[in-house]
């Protein structure tokens, strides 16, 4: 049923603000040059923008499903699995690729596992575990390695080439999206959009919350381990603190992309709009000459499009949905 | 087969810290039969319901439901009970349909056909509300008492063996209730056995084919059909000490108030509905009444300053001066001493995670400042203890949480932080819903004690029979505005209720009692 699906977006007011701009950036992009859509520049865009595309999505899971969870520990755990690939796997030569990506996945999803089962069964405030899940991991990053060097390995370094649209990231991208695909036409999507709504009333009406919170996390957890992947294969190294940076771009990217950090709402399709638009933000910014302010006018505007995001999606949106 | 026991617990009890809410509680009941639970506040009937449906585990004793131990939400689930709580829990954003079916379905799999499912549903909610809903409509957007039906027609679709209603029908109205009833039956004929916990005595005659009557957290006695009297289940509910006064008759005593001390003046509620004019006399306890969503709800709401009416202008006598005054905010309302209190507890009443003395004294922090603003808590000891003994609010200690408290109990300690302000005007929107009768009868005898002293009283209420023996007049809503105020002999469940259905007046009725008023 096509058109239902497409009813349903429609409902679905949340993705309004996000499709709105970026369409809007798109064609401000289009006006200061086309860099951006050749094959080159669009290959590009996907190697640099993957990454943040993987860890929003990372994310979202856990946001859904509710208490408040933003898993704070993405970035640093991207970080902490790209110094582990580059020094304990490459480091003592071993490059097979299966065991490369096997390693990238399985540690990104063991750790969520731990921080799931703190939160279940210690009862700590998710933000908190998280928290230190950042905190601790970027400290023993520094301690896998003091600073950015290694090399990935052989066969990933043509990855970050960024010569050709169908390289490899592009897969790790699309991988991440049958994944959730998958996920969504079972029952797992409703069950984790009820639990992040109404926790007392998912598990009161009988479904296993916990079940759903720790499955919500793992998957989150392989998300970040493709995130990993082709963040390694951008920067072709190890880097022990640049990954921290990634985990408040994300959170970013997933309020942008309509997703309500109270759990219970978002998506794949708003969290990739949100870090797209992101991504175009920064691009429009650098073909600007602001010299040697220009990161910190980069973040401001992500700060001001954020607020205004938010406040377009209270005034104009939601009051309509209202009435 | 119909004498099958579905549910029985044994020697069951639980507590909530210090509270015990269960000592020892035993229970039975058969397939095919409607099984009431009553008991006043904090007697332990919500606690019961929750042990079986697997929401509270206890702390000793056994129960087993359809022959088998239920330790969660999924487990009775399986077994095939359903509970509908009293709070009306659903997940907002999500659609209708996902709120139905939440829970039905494994984590990955789905065990039922989308579409059988959207047709069953559809027929069914058709069936509760009385008109078709969309299903794929967001929650958020729909009326209470539409989404009271969606928790109830979700309890339904599982086609539970047993049924548990804990105090479900409070947000109904009449005219629901009774297609309510005619669901109960339909499940009962189905050999289901059900639950029904409620306050709603009258309901609870005519429906019920047994009860068990529960007093401070132990079962008193059942009572078989022929048994269940008002006057039965008074008896064994109550104390024998505070059996005293049996009939209700807080009415006035005949005294005339000195004019008027709220009035409204071309008031709307809505965009849609006519003006209308309304006089609150002072000493006088006005009711408010009428269907869901009759614009009585927006009416008190505009008196109290808690939200601005659609036009018209509502005015108050000043303490000091005697003069009128407008009263728009809430703050000056406040000032011209109007206090509100809400039915509604969780959302505009508690402060959940405060002490119960917190709770009673908030409202007057603000004139119990010592320097540099620290507020003097010492000074309000007198004041909680007078407003616990008078309310007989029954609490542990007054540091606990207020949510240790039974709802009756917390509303009680809403009804004190009103007192506690020393208002001329005191709103109440509902304050009885899912309340015992004890607790009621506190609650009119002390609201008449205050009419008595000059205060004066607007209370809006569910259900008619609140207002027999008690309200001075009462004020019918229909299609948004004031439609007609019932005062003297015509305060009685047929005026009231053809009122309320906008039936136009009764011609049997001798005396245009309206302009007496």
């Amino acid at each position: 049923m096509p058109s239902n699906a497409i009813r349903q977006l429609a409902r679905d007011r949340s993705l309004f603000v996000p499709a709105g701009l970026f369409i809007v950036l798109l064609a401000a992009v289009a006006t200061r040059g086309h860099g951006l859509f050749t094959m080159n520049g669009i290959a590009g865009a996907i190697l640099v923008a993957t990454p943040l595309i993987l860890t929003a999505l990372a994310i979202t899971p856990i946001v859904m499903a509710g208490r408040g969870a933003v898993d704070l520990s993405v970035g640093p755990l991207m970080g902490f699995i790209n110094v582990t690939l580059i020094t304990w796997l490459v480091g003592h030569g071993v490059t097979n690729p299966v065991a490369v990506i096997g390693w990238a996945i399985g540690l990104g999803a063991a750790f969520q596992l731990i921080q799931a089962l703190v939160i279940i069964y210690v009862r700590v405030v998710p933000i908190i575990v998280t928290l230190s899940g950042f905190l601790v991991l970027s400290g023993i990053n520094l301690m896998v390695m003091s600073r950015p060097g290694g090399v990935a390995p052989d066969w990933m370094l043509s990855w970050g080439a960024g010569t050709s649209v169908f390289s490899p990231v592009l897969f790790l991208l699309l991988t991440a999206y049958v994944i959730w695909a998958g996920l969504r036409r079972t029952m797992f999507y409703r069950n984790l959009r009820m639990t992040g709504s109404d926790e007392r009333m998912a598990y009161t009406s009988g479904v296993p919350v916990d079940t759903v919170r720790i499955i919500a996390h793992v998957v989150g957890g392989a998300f970040t381990g493709l995130a990993a992947l082709s963040y390694t294969a951008l920067i072709s190294s190890g880097d022990p603190t640049q990954g921290s940076t990634y985990t408040l771009q994300a959170v970013t990217a997933l309020v942008l992309g309509g997703a309500s950090l109270s759990g219970g709402r978002g998506g794949a399709l708003g969290s990739t709009l949100g870090a797209i638009n992101m991504f175009l933000i920064s691009y429009l910014l650098s073909t600007f000459n602001f010299g040697t302010v220009s990161g910190f006018v980069t973040q401001m505007a992500f700060g001001l499009i954020l607020v205004g995001s938010l406040l377009v999606n209270v005034f104009v949106i939601s009051r309509r949905a209202a009435a | 087969m119909e004498n099958e026991i579905t549910i029985r617990m044994v020697d069951v009890a639980k507590s909530f810290g210090e509270t015990k809410a269960l000592r020892k509680c035993d229970f039975e009941a058969h397939a095919g039969e409607v099984h009431a639970i009553v008991g006043e506040n904090g007697s332990g009937k919500s606690t019961m319901a929750k042990i079986m449906s697997g929401v509270l585990h206890p702390d000793a004793g056994k129960v087993t439901i359809l022959g088998e131990q239920i330790t969660s939400p999924v487990d009775a689930k399986r077994v095939g009970l359903a509970t509908i709580f009293q709070e009306v829990l659903v997940a907002e954003e999500a659609s209708v349909f996902d709120n139905l079916f939440v829970g039905r379905d494994g984590i990955f799999r789905s065990e039922g056909n989308t579409g059988d499912r959207w047709r069953e549903a559809e027929t069914i909610l058709a069936r509760l509300v009385g008109k078709p809903v969309d299903l794929n409509e967001v929650v958020g957007c729909l009326p209470l008492s539409i989404k009271q039906w969606i928790v109830i027609a979700r309890a339904i679709l599982r086609s539970p063996k047993v049924l548990i209603l804990d105090e479900s029908s409070a947000a109904l109205d009449l005219d629901s209730t009774i297609r309510l009833h005619e669901e109960i039956d339909r499940m009962r004929a189905s050999g289901a056995t059900i639950l029904i916990v409620t306050h709603r005595i009258a309901e609870l005659v005519r429906i019920a084919d047994r009860a068990t009557i529960l007093r401070d957290g132990v079962t008193v006695g059942v009572l078989e059909k022929h048994e269940i009297t008002e006057a039965n289940l008074l008896a064994m509910m109550t104390p024998s000490d505070r059996r005293a006064s049996e009939a209700k008759d807080y009415a006035s005593k005949g005294r005339d108030g000195a004019g008027a001390i709220l009035t409204a003046r071309n008031l709307a509620t809505h965009r849609t509905a006519a003006a209308f004019d309304f006089d609150l006399p002072q000493g006088a306890i006005v009711g408010v009444a009428g269907l869901d969503g009759q614009g009585q709800d927006a009416f008190v709401r505009a008196v109290a300053g808690i939200a601005q009416p659609f036009g018209g202008d509502v005015q108050v006598r000043s303490a000091d001066t005697g003069k009128m005054t407008s009263v728009g905010t809430l703050d000056e309302a406040a000032r011209a001493g109007i206090s509100y209190v809400s039915g509604d507890r969780k959302r505009e009443g508690i402060f959940p995670q405060q002490s119960i003395f917190e709770n009673l004294a908030i409202g007057v922090y603000r004139k119990n400042l010592g320097p540099l603003g620290v507020i003097r808590k010492p000074s309000l000891k007198p004041m909680f203890k007078r407003e616990v003994d008078r309310l007989r609010i029954k609490i542990g200690s007054p540091s606990n949480k207020i949510t240790s408290l039974s709802g009756g109990n917390q509303q009680k300690v809403l009804i004190g932080r009103a007192f506690a302000n020393d208002p001329q005007v005191i709103v109440l929107n509902d304050p009885a819903r899912g309340v015992d009768l004890g607790t009621k009868r506190d609650l009119y005898r002390e609201l008449r004690i205050f009419a008595d002293k000059g205060g004066s009283v607007i209370y809006l209420s569910s259900e008619i029979e609140e207002f027999i023996g008690f309200a001075d007049r009462v004020d019918v809503f229909f299609a948004g505005r004031l439609f007609r105020s019932l005062s003297g002999r015509d305060i009685a469940e047929e005026p009231i209720l053809a009122a309320m259905f906008g039936q136009s007046r009764n011609t049997s009725v001798e005396f245009d009692l309206e302009r007496t008023a």
